[in-house]
């Protein structure tokens, strides 16, 4: 069983097609409540309506990028403590610097597969004090 | 012995000699780019024809890519209803003392658990299209930056294509041809099955 289902994620990326590969992934690892923006900007509106636990995002949108909504989240009192992990096609060193120094949680390269993904939450989950030990798959 | 100065007539002839050499140059130089850019400029006029062929592709992609996801969900769906009801089966064969069908039950599941990750490996195996997209992106604003750079071209060369459809000759105009038809007249299923069930086809 994962430790938290109930945590909530928000999956934020302008294509549809990667936030639904996303979003099925994050449920056959069972996270059952996920939602859904299309860039940082829309992303920032939910977080600051809604409690996330958890912010899977892309780095190159309109409106808004990833990185500039990281930065958003770190800087903002409220926000800046959610886990944010980077599922980018920007595999460039410096992109990964600059995330991280710009305060990001954990970066994937797409294209990724389950276990990168189940790993790398593990590993965001495991800091925060919230391990999860097994990769669900829609049952324990 | 020494060569006679010249004097201001004659001067003046030599330098209109040189200009008027210079002249048929510059001009024989113009003819020749205008020859050689005038293929290159034609071409051009179909860089935004490429852009919005390309483009199609990244949404034909998404769509086909859409539609294996909504199966490949539906699938994970059944595996997850298939997989319960097997547990449950197992445990109540358990429970009766039927260990051996439990067993048998349980080496079922293992193998629907292989292939609901495979299932999983189908969805981020798809991630292909996002990637693709993002390039076919970046080439199409290559292309509309060169397009801008080949219309600066044609005002230099002050020579405007005629842009009357027949512009490119040859294998370049055929593809270009052949892609405006699969795009443009493309037959679905239904246009063909009423004609052929026009024609008697059932």
């Amino acid at each position: 069983m994962p430790v938290d289902p109930t945590i909530r994620v928000l999956v934020v990326d302008d294509m549809a097609t990667m936030r639904r590969i996303v979003k099925n992934v994050l449920k056959q690892l069972g996270f059952n409540r996920v939602d859904e923006a299309e860039n940082g900007a829309e992303a920032l509106q939910k977080l600051r309506q809604e409690s996330y636990g958890l912010v899977v995002s892309d780095w190159n949108m309109p409106v808004m990028t990833g990185i500039d909504m990281l930065r958003a989240i770190r800087a903002d009192e409220k926000l800046k403590s959610i886990p944010v992990l980077m599922v980018t096609a920007e595999a460039q060193q410096s992109n990964l610097i600059e995330a991280i120094q710009a305060g990001v949680s954990n970066y994937i390269v797409k294209p990724f597969t389950a276990e990168t993904m189940q790993d790398k939450l593990n590993k965001i989950f495991k800091s925060s004090g919230r391990e999860r030990t097994t990769f669900a798959h829609g049952q324990a | 012995m020494q060569p006679h100065p010249m004097n201001t007539e004659q001067r003046t002839q030599a330098i209109y000699r040189e200009i008027g050499a210079l002249a048929r140059f510059v001009e024989h130089a113009m003819q020749t780019v205008a020859e050689i850019g005038r293929p290159v400029v034609e071409s051009s006029l179909e860089l935004p024809t490429v852009a919005s062929h390309l483009t199609d592709l990244a949404k034909m992609t998404e769509q086909g890519v859409m539609e294996v996801m909504r199966l490949t969900e539906l699938m994970q769906e059944d595996h997850a209803t298939v997989m319960s009801e097997c547990r449950a089966i197992a445990g109540a064969l358990r429970t009766f003392g039927q260990d051996d069908l439990a067993g048998r039950l349980e080496q079922v599941l293992a193998i629907l658990k292989q292939d609901e990750r495979r299932l999983t490996d189908v969805m981020t195996a798809l991630s292909f299209q996002d990637l693709m997209a993002q390039r076919i992106k970046k080439l199409v604003a290559i292309l509309e930056d060169v397009r801008e750079k080949l219309v600066k071209l044609v005002v230099v060369l002050g020579d405007q294509p005629s842009g009357n459809g027949e512009r490119l000759q040859g294998r370049v105009g055929e593809l270009f041809k052949e892609l405006g038809q699969s795009r443009d007249s493309a037959m679905k299923q239904e246009a063909a099955d009423e004609i052929l069930t026009k024609f008697g086809f059932e």
